[in-house]
């Protein structure tokens, strides 16, 4: 089956991809953090029992012990699950839908996060997704909520709504430009937050940025959404101004252009120089410059980080190996 | 544990994040934390920053704890526990500190007033309230039950608001 990321979505030559995260508690229990493993055994087993009844059998279950390293590595990469999960402690599962785009991780933080993604800009439709599938576990788990706090989660962060919707975005021409601290320290006081969304913060890899909602106490999911999403719209906006200004650079484009080339000819590739690289390329395919579809970009984002590469070819067990392999994989998605 | 970036002062921010395909910990100060842009007030990115609240409830830890420790009946917790781990253990654990939590709540928030979405199990159980809110609420019923001459009722009410005002005091 074909993975969310790899269709073509709206706003797609600046937005990769929309999440909606969820976070809910089932009243009876303690939480995770003070949970003993019969009691995470039994969350486990009512959120299952839960979501098969109420959604079918496009899901499947996966106790996280029985992963591997890379391969919860590779679930954190492709944003499936938190980097916390990745230590696949006893007791901790996860719900994934056939493409993906559905998950719950059961007892990370809290007893239940359900996450949606989607790609390109796709806030309403995700949030009715997420929406839906919510009340109808809330049907079949007693949530523990409170009428002025609301949902009640383990990091007081996350009361009320504890709804946390986020948007990826490439700001390539932001980036290039300079202007990306100055708007990160506007959203931050319009009650939201920016970071990059592959490697450290303060240096995100191929301008990949996450943008995402803070509040979640004294406000509606819907406004909270409507919010992000015409801030969104504006980076949108200045991205294309910045584009249009920056493309005319004839560095840039030959930039571009030899981006390109040492990602069609190399035959060893790191993630690091990966990550340097496509963004141009992306850059490239998104201001009409290059012929290469963006959706395929973002699969090959995606796909190529280090653990999901590793995963996916079980030959490639040096950095040597994987080096190459990602090379080859760049080579043939390129070719088309 | 001491901060990873200057090596003086106890970290307080913990951050978990995938780099070249690994999870990486930073611990850092409150400091360098904001020097370094995760100063922010955020819990829910990809990569998690915790230890937010446990900043705000540091600050309003006692020197000495006074007379014996509240605990949280359902998980066990003290109010230490919470400050320390910026976690909270259980929804009953919000009913028992909520006079405490209030004020971080407050300040990562702004407003206390759910508005979003119902849950079903809404009106299960009693609203939280504040230990002021509901002392206001049993001298309302205390004056009613000595109005209908029901002393003995307004006595028992009358400890119930005592017990309440000493642990205000205590806390
Ligand atoms: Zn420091
Ligand atoms: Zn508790």
């Amino acid at each position: 089956m074909s993975k969310w990321y790899a269709e073509k979505g709206s706003q797609s030559e600046t937005v990769i991809s929309t999440r909606i995260r969820l976070a809910r508690n089932i009243d009876d229990f303690v939480f995770p953090c003070r949970l003993d493993k019969e009691g995470k055994a039994k969350v486990n087993e009512l959120v299952k029992k839960a979501v098969f009844e109420c959604c079918g059998d496009k899901y499947s279950y996966i106790s996280m012990k029985d992963l591997s390293h890379l391969q919860a590595v590779s679930l954190a990469e492709r944003h499936v699950i938190s980097p916390e999960f990745t230590s696949c402690e006893e007791g901790t599962g996860l719900i994934i839908s056939d493409d993906e785009s559905v998950s719950i991780m059961i007892c990370e933080e809290d007893h239940i996060r359900l996450q949606v993604m989607k790609s390109g800009l796709a806030l309403d439709e995700a949030y009715k997704i997420a929406d839906e599938t919510d009340s109808a576990l809330d049907e079949k788990l007693s949530y523990a909520f409170d009428e002025r706090i609301g949902y009640m989660t383990s990091d007081p962060t996350n009361l009320g709504t504890a709804m946390r919707a986020s948007v990826f975005l490439h700001l390539p021409a932001l980036t290039a430009c300079g202007q990306i601290n100055a708007i990160a320290n506007t959203v931050s006081k319009l009650g939201l937050s920016i970071g990059g969304a592959y490697g450290s913060r303060k240096k995100p890899a191929g301008d990949i940025y996450q943008i995402s909602n803070r509040i979640t106490l004294g406000i509606t999911e819907e406004t909270a959404v409507a919010n992000l999403k015409s801030i969104v719209m504006q980076l949108i906006n200045q991205e294309r101004s910045a584009a249009e200004r920056e493309i005319k650079n004839p560095a840039l484009e030959d930039k571009i252009y030899r981006s390109l080339g040492v990602l069609e000819n190399a035959r060893m590739l790191n993630a690091d120089e990966f990550m340097e690289l496509i963004s141009y390329v992306r850059f490239g395919a998104s201001a009409g410059l290059l012929d290469i579809p963006v959706e395929r970009i973002n699969a090959l984002i995606t796909d190529m980080q280090p653990a999901t590469v590793a995963v996916s070819n079980e030959d490639a067990d040096t950095v040597a190996k994987r080096d190459a392999r990602r090379a080859e994989l760049v080579r043939q998605a390129l070719a088309g | 544990m001491l901060c990873q970036n200057c090596g003086k002062y106890e970290a307080t921010t913990h951050i978990k994040q995938i780099i070249n395909g690994d999870m990486a910990e930073t611990h850092l100060c409150p400091d360098c934390a904001n020097h370094l842009g995760y100063g922010d007030m955020f819990s829910g990115f990809d990569f998690s920053l915790s230890g937010l609240l446990s900043g705000f409830l540091g600050d309003m830890l006692p020197p000495v704890s006074l007379g014996p420790v509240t605990r949280c009946e359902k998980c066990g917790c003290s109010f230490d526990d919470i400050a320390r781990a910026g976690k909270v253990g259980c929804p009953e654990c919000y009913r028992t500190f909520y006079d405490r939590l209030l004020p971080s709540i407050q300040r990562i928030h702004g407003k206390i007033s759910h508005a979003g979405k119902t849950g079903q199990s809404a009106g299960n159980r009693e609203k939280i309230e504040t230990s002021g809110e509901k002392i206001a609420k049993l001298r309302v019923q205390m004056d009613e039950a000595v109005r209908v001459q029901n002393f003995e009722r307004a006595a028992e009410i009358r400890d119930e608001i005592k017990k309440l005002e000493g642990e205000n005091i205590n806390e």
